[in-house]
């Protein structure tokens, strides 16, 4: 009861002590409340601590769109210099021996490299170019961007400025590439006849070849054409663009192969034996006995057939490097969107599945990237809290 | 200094600035005597209730009822923005220590509650700042031991039993007054 009573008057003389505001404090502080705390103006404030504030000032719920926004374009540059990044490495990627396939723009010009080439070699093709194609084994085989495509069958050459330390030997400042190409052209059975006649004028204003050619009459479905033509490589180009102005074109592939090595080895192999001969002459002439001018005569034999051999690689690797064969039909019969050529509901939905999938890579990217970041963040944030919360424990003493 | 003054850009919820009115008619006074407490300096004490009242303010709409009490809500705001203001200037609150404010003594009390009342006065500036922190949430505030808990960030028994010690120890220092 005494306690209770000595609590009372405990709490009555703290009352008493209770600090009270000042009249014009309240007043000024009741006047603030009802204007809903009015800001200064921002006129004579920096641009950056007026930014600064208007962020404070909004509601977490009115940061999110912004922020959100912020991310997602940082995600989109993000994926989108990764992706070039990754595009620029393998365009570049011609190793020796390598194998390289990509779309060529249609019409593109030729370079006065490639068109050098094309003199001297074209006098050489009417021995024949299937035989030679397969004279020589190739350490690489082609390639080709699409799943449907036929291999590329040995082709001309190209001339290609190459920093030397790359190469095998480096003597060699060039590439020998080899070009291939197919294409498949869509067009009604009675335009056939017409289209085959201005792939035959096309290919001679290119200054190629037609290898082999087959022009069915008949049906949709059933007509059609197929060629194997030999174009300079300089002329590819030109030729593929005169080729896609016959018709609709369904199907492109573009086909390269790095034959540099095997040409420069069979050069080398063929100086060798050359000098061979040489040497073997000179001894052949030095010979004093039946036997021993014998013996050097038939190494002489077989030196020249190994020789021959040889020289006709060299030319074949020559040819492949210098003609582009190019594998070009006439289809007729079904859509030009069952083909490619058009845009229908299959296609919609392999579009649809593919903006998926690149989406899905842009979010794993970015999260990749913000995750690390936005964790970082959280444990800044958290060990700033901590801090200030310990120095305001410790302000109290 | 005349200042320019703008209205906010955003029109709050009618109904969150309805309950901030409530809220401010009801505390003005305890949170100013709370903050004063603490910091034992009337102009500060102005400043840090008005900081404390704006903050609160500004964030009034993200209040959640369910994660506790206004009254604590605001007390909380308070006592952060009290301590930033200890911390910023360096110094305990007893070392700033002012004569303890007059304001709430009677004209007309008798002599034994004018002892008694400077008694406890002089006993409160003997306490230590925390105990003097929780006497004044209690007696001056007027907070219950829930409220004080919430403020604190300490469990309401904790709360309870560290304001019954500290008000042992205000009562010990009186030296027989009560």
């Amino acid at each position: 009861m005494e306690s209770s009573r000595d609590h009372d008057k405990l709490a009555e003389a703290l009352r008493a002590l209770r600090p009270a505001p000042s009249i014009a404090f309240a007043a000024e502080l009741d006047a603030r409340v009802a204007a809903g705390f009015p800001r200064p103006a921002p006129s004579g404030e920096a641009p950056l601590a007026r930014f600064g504030a208007r962020l404070r000032a909004m509601k977490p719920r009115q940061l999110l769109l912004p922020a959100a926004a912020t991310a997602l374009t940082l995600i989109v540059v993000v994926t989108i210099v990764v992706a070039n990044y990754h595009a620029s490495h393998l365009n570049i990627d011609t190793s020796p021996g390598g194998a390289t396939t990509q779309a060529r723009p249609t019409g593109a010009a030729a370079s006065p490299e490639r068109r050098a080439n094309e003199g001297e070699l074209l006098g050489k093709i009417t021995r024949g170019y299937a035989s030679a194609g397969n004279a020589v084994e190739t350490p690489a085989l082609p390639s080709s961007s699409s799943a449907e495509a036929e291999a590329p069958a040995p082709g001309i050459v190209e001339s290609i400025p190459r920093d030397q330390s790359q190469g095998f030997n480096a003597s060699v400042n060039h590439r020998d590439i080899e070009h291939s190409a197919q294409m498949t052209l869509g067009a009604d059975p009675e335009d056939v006849g017409d289209a085959a006649g201005k792939v035959f004028e096309a290919v001679h204003a290119a200054h190629g070849i037609v290898l082999r050619s087959s022009v069915q009459n008949g049906s949709a479905g059933h007509a059609g054409a197929q060629f194997d033509l030999l174009i300079p490589s300089g002329r590819l180009d030109d030729a593929l663009a005169a080729f896609s102005g016959i018709a609709e074109v369904r199907s492109r592939n573009d086909g390269t192969v790095d034959i540099t090595a095997p040409t420069v080895g069979v050069g080398e192999r063929l100086q060798d034996s050359q000098a061979k001969i040489d040497g073997l002459l000179s001894e052949l002439a030095g010979s004093e006995t039946e036997t021993e001018r014998e013996a050097i005569e038939a190494q002489l034999t077989s030196e020249r057939r190994r020789s021959a051999r040889l020289g006709a690689q060299l030319e074949s690797l020559k040819k492949r490097a210098g003609l582009s064969h190019v594998s070009l039909k006439i289809v007729t019969g079904g859509s030009s969107t069952s083909s490619g050529g058009g845009w229908d509901a299959g296609d919609a939905i392999g579009d649809a599945s593919h903006i998926l999938a690149v989406a899905a890579g842009v979010t794993i990217v970015g999260l990749a990237i913000l995750g690390p970041i936005a964790l970082l963040a959280l444990l800044l944030w958290l060990a700033y809290r901590a801090w200030l919360r310990r120095g305001r424990e410790r302000a109290l003493g | 200094m005349s200042q320019v003054l703008v209205a906010p850009a955003e029109e709050a919820p009618r109904e969150a600035d309805i309950a901030f009115e409530g809220l401010y008619r009801a505390c003005r006074d305890d949170v100013y005597a709370y903050v004063a407490s603490m910091l034992r300096d009337r102009a500060a004490a102005e400043d840090v209730t008005a900081t404390a009242f704006e903050r609160a303010y500004r964030k009034r709409s993200r209040f959640d009822r369910r994660r506790g009490e206004p009254r604590a809500w605001l007390f909380g705001i308070a006592r952060n923005a009290a301590l930033d203001e200890l911390r910023r200037r360096g110094r305990h609150a007893e070392l700033a220590a002012e004569p303890i404010d007059d304001a709430g003594a009677a004209v007309d009390e008798s002599a034994e509650e004018s002892e008694r009342r400077l008694a406890v006065a002089a006993a409160l500036e003997t306490l230590e700042p925390r105990d003097r922190e929780l006497v004044a949430l209690k007696f001056f505030a007027g907070l219950s031991n829930a409220e004080i808990a919430a403020v604190l960030g300490v469990s309401e028994s904790n709360a309870g039993t560290k304001l019954h010690r500290a008000v042992t120890k205000l009562r010990e220092a009186c030296d027989g007054v009560l």
